[in-house]
């Protein structure tokens, strides 16, 4: 009995945390619920690059990143899928026509002359980008709500970028020039950084060129990724009679490691004419996502509902005492989702409502046993116990062998697949939880009842000769 | 009620082979047929192309009042060059329509799409849905998806070696198989009937299947394990008979509780559901009936085959038996 109250206090103690949990932490939902635009980019070898290395994908998923901030979408996910595929997750997208358009383009990195006389303004059009990305950023960080101030902000940006790169004209050299960028230590002191570049022979002859117009003028190299400077470094007097030879080059910035090797990346990125193209593309409208939402929810209940009369209706006190124990499962099953962020899809629903209709066939199978045993003769309390006990190992068998198929689904499978099976085995392992535990607890409680200890309410038509005493059970 | 499930199997054996037969042939015409040319109808998961499906703007004046024309769809997509498209009007109120053709850019869409709201009407930007897949995509669809089914196959045969014998494993996968070929041979016909496509969340279905249905043979195997421990001495028949009539009810009403929520999601659950919850009731109405009637069938058969149709005969001369047979085969 003992025992029986601190399992009861455990669950009760969970179902409260279940509650809490639902409550206050919100649901992750999936794009195909809460609208928006999933695409799958592949990236593919060029001339230049012959193989897709983890550094391509590294500088490709940057250039990506760099762009999808050009969109101004919050919450936007880039993953690495595989060894050449970049997976992005843009919710809420208002126009997926622009996000196709700017992510499927290979990055253009281009090396610029800053026009002469346009000094000042470049430090004040620079100021101005500096505090609209910061102003961005902030409106990013507050999530969604605000897509209008964001869109508004993002169209300022477009044209302070727009107006930097009216203070350069193009010098012919690219990021097609370029074979390397790397960050590496400076060698005067401890913590600078320096980014060095490396250009082709082509590059080369262009790089001296432009150095050597640039040098000691005060006027910047405008180093430009998609339109948008990156950085602009200015070249030493003493290159003004050769420029700066031998196709390698040093920018100097004082930067920290980190935005070294940011720079660095950024360059790799752009110097890498990686074509990349769209294989996939999943869109759904916000209506249309949270309409499905709404119908699978109507269906998750009233299968629910009628799965819980069935219970009642066929196996009597077992029955309600198993359909609190299934609603005990959903809350339990839905907190451990919202806890282990879960993104929850379509799928993923269907799984959930499925694990439901499977969570019963633990009660189902205990009580046939108890039935079995009550028909043998078996006092009630002996019956209930050895309902658990006997139909424990078929539990077993047939959950493990669930779980085994969801695991080979989640090891294998990709995107939605993934959700669905983990949603499925969540749910058959909460299922065998709290059949084993819940179900017996209650059941055990219920029969500490005299006035639930009559057998009818367990097994109907059981023989009189073999109706066990209400008295007799201990 | 009590099944004699011993004495009629053969009749049990037949349905299973009738259903399978017509499953394989009705995979085979679809094989044939120029549309389809794939024993199931496959969707764009599989084959690659774009779909669009738009909605009419009902808060504009006016806008909503006549249900889409497919005729003034099929002119629009006729001057764009996209001829062979199939256009579907969809939608409560035929307000809708889903319209699907090869692989277009992002340039071919907007015009598309531009082209088709002069024709018919203002679209509803939330309520539009697209899907452009590649057809690799595809491809890794399929494979991974195949071999997380051979995967799932193989560990459990593992566990179920281990927990049980080889032979059980063995037999249960057999009904597995049964149960995949019925369901994809029940969606082949329902392909040329209904024009049913397959998506990728069938693939999940069928793993779901395999799942659910080997949770219910295992069940029924437990119990027989479990008899012919307490009595070594009867018929292999007996055992299996018993076992499946004991644990019936129970098969009965977990199915019955399964299908209540699955036929909810078929009726109330969203558009993209349907074909995965349909899949799912044949599934696992046919897992039910295989594990009660062929998984169990199956077994006996094969002991009794082996010579170990009464296990406490069996297990004294199991090496004599099982050569014994082999020269048989």
């Amino acid at each position: 009995m003992q025992r029986q109250r601190s399992l009861l206090a455990l669950i009760i103690v969970l179902v409260i945390a279940s509650i809490v949990t639902i409550a206050k932490v919100p649901v992750r939902l999936g794009l195909d619920l809460q609208g928006g635009s999933q695409l799958t980019l592949q990236v593919k070898p060029s001339e230049n690059v012959k193989e897709i290395t983890p550094r391509v994908m590294e500088a490709v998923q940057r250039v990506v990143e760099g762009r999808i901030n050009g969109l101004g979408v919050s919450e936007s996910v880039v993953q690495t899928v595989g060894e050449d595929q970049l997976l992005v997750q843009l919710p809420g997208v208002s126009d997926p026509e622009q996000a196709e358009r700017v992510l499927g383009g290979t990055a253009q990195l281009d090396f610029r002359k800053q026009k002469p006389g346009t000094e000042a303004q470049l430090g004040v059009e620079f100021q101005v980008r500096q505090e609209l990305q910061a102003k961005q950023a902030e409106l990013q960080k507050q999530g969604a709500g605000n897509e209008a101030a964001l869109a508004e902000n993002q169209a300022a940006i477009k044209r302070s970028n727009a107006a930097i790169a009216e203070l350069f004209e193009r010098s012919g050299l690219t990021g097609e020039n370029l074979q390397d960028a790397s960050a590496e230590p400076a060698a005067a002191s401890g913590n600078n950084w320096n980014v060095s570049l490396k250009f082709d022979s082509k590059g080369a002859t262009l790089f001296a060129d432009l150095t050597k117009s640039l040098a000691g003028t005060g006027r910047s190299i405008g180093i430009l990724l998609d339109d948008r400077l990156i950085s602009a470094p200015t070249v030493g007097v003493q290159f003004a009679q050769t420029g700066i030879t031998g196709g390698g080059a040093v920018i100097e910035g004082r930067f920290s490691a980190e935005e070294a090797n940011d720079l660095a990346v950024q360059l790799r990125g752009g110097a890498l004419p990686v074509p990349v193209e769209i294989v996939e593309n999943r869109t759904v409208g916000a209506t249309l996502g949270r309409d499905s939402i709404q119908r699978s929810i109507y269906a998750g209940l009233g299968g629910l509902f009628l799965v819980l009369i069935f219970m009642v209706v066929y196996y009597r006190l077992p029955g309600a005492i198993a359909d609190l124990a299934l609603v005990i499962y959903s809350l339990l099953t839905f907190a451990s989702f919202t806890l282990l962020n879960v993104t929850l899809t379509l799928p993923g629903i269907a799984g959930f409502i499925l694990s439901i209709g499977m969570a019963v066939d633990a009660n189902v199978l205990i009580f046939e046993r108890t039935r079995e045993e009550l028909r043998a003769g078996k006092t009630l309390y002996r019956s209930v116990e050895s309902g658990f006990y006997r139909a424990f190992s078929s539990i077993l068998d047939s959950n493990v062998t669930t779980v085994i198929a969801c695991g080979a689904l989640f090891w294998l499978g990709a995107g939605l697949v993934r959700g669905f099976a983990l949603t499925l085995a969540l749910g058959v392992m909460i299922s065998m939880f709290t059949a084993v535990t819940c179900s017996r607890t209650l059941m055990l409680l219920a029969i500490s009842f005299p006035a639930l200890r009559k057998t009818e309410l367990y097994c109907p038509k059981v023989p009189a000769s073999n109706q066990p005493q209400a008295g007799v059970t201990p | 009620m009590k099944l004699k499930v011993m004495k009629q199997q053969s009749l049990w054996w037949s349905i299973s082979l009738l259903i399978i037969l017509s499953g394989l042939i009705a995979m085979a015409i679809s094989w044939t047929r120029p549309d389809i040319k794939a024993p199931l109808r496959p969707s764009l998961d599989f084959v690659g192309g774009t779909r669009i499906q738009f909605e009419l703007d009902c808060a504009v004046a006016n806008n909503c009042d006549q249900p889409v024309n497919v005729g003034t769809v099929r002119e629009v997509l006729d001057k764009q060059g996209l001829g062979g498209s199939s256009i579907q009007v969809v939608g409560q109120n035929q307000q809708a329509v889903s319209i699907r053709t090869r692989t277009l850019n992002v340039d071919e869409r907007t015009q598309l799409q531009t082209a088709l709201s002069e024709a018919v009407g203002k679209f509803d930007a939330k309520t539009t849905q697209i899907d452009t897949v590649g057809p690799t995509i595809g491809r890794q669809l399929f494979t991974s998806g195949m071999l997380a089914l051979i995967v799932s196959f193989a560990g459990i045969i593992v566990y179920m070696s281990f927990r049980f014998q080889f032979d059980y494993a063995f037999m249960a996968i057999v009904a597995l198989f049964h149960d995949v070929l019925v369901t994809v041979g029940m969606f082949s016909i329902f392909g040329l009937l209904f024009g049913t496509e397959v998506d990728s969340l069938f693939i999940v279905a069928l793993l779901t299947i395999v799942g659910f249905s080997v949770n219910d043979t295992v069940v029924i195997y437990d119990r027989i394990r479990e008899t012919i421990i307490l009595n070594p001495e009867r018929h292999i028949d007996d055992i299996v008979e018993d076992a499946v009539n004991q644990t019936l009810t129970r098969s009965i009403n977990t199915t019955l509780t399964v299908l209540l929520t699955l036929s909810s999601i078929f009726f109330f659950g969203g558009e993209t559901l349907k074909n995965f919850a349909l899949a799912l009731i044949v599934g696992f109405t046919m897992g039910a009936y295989s594990s009660i009637f062929i998984a169990s069938t199956l077994l006996a058969w094969w002991r009794r085959r082996n010579g170990q149709a009464i296990p406490a005969l069996a297990t004294s001369a199991p090496a004599i038996d099982a050569s014994v047979s082999s020269e048989d085969a």
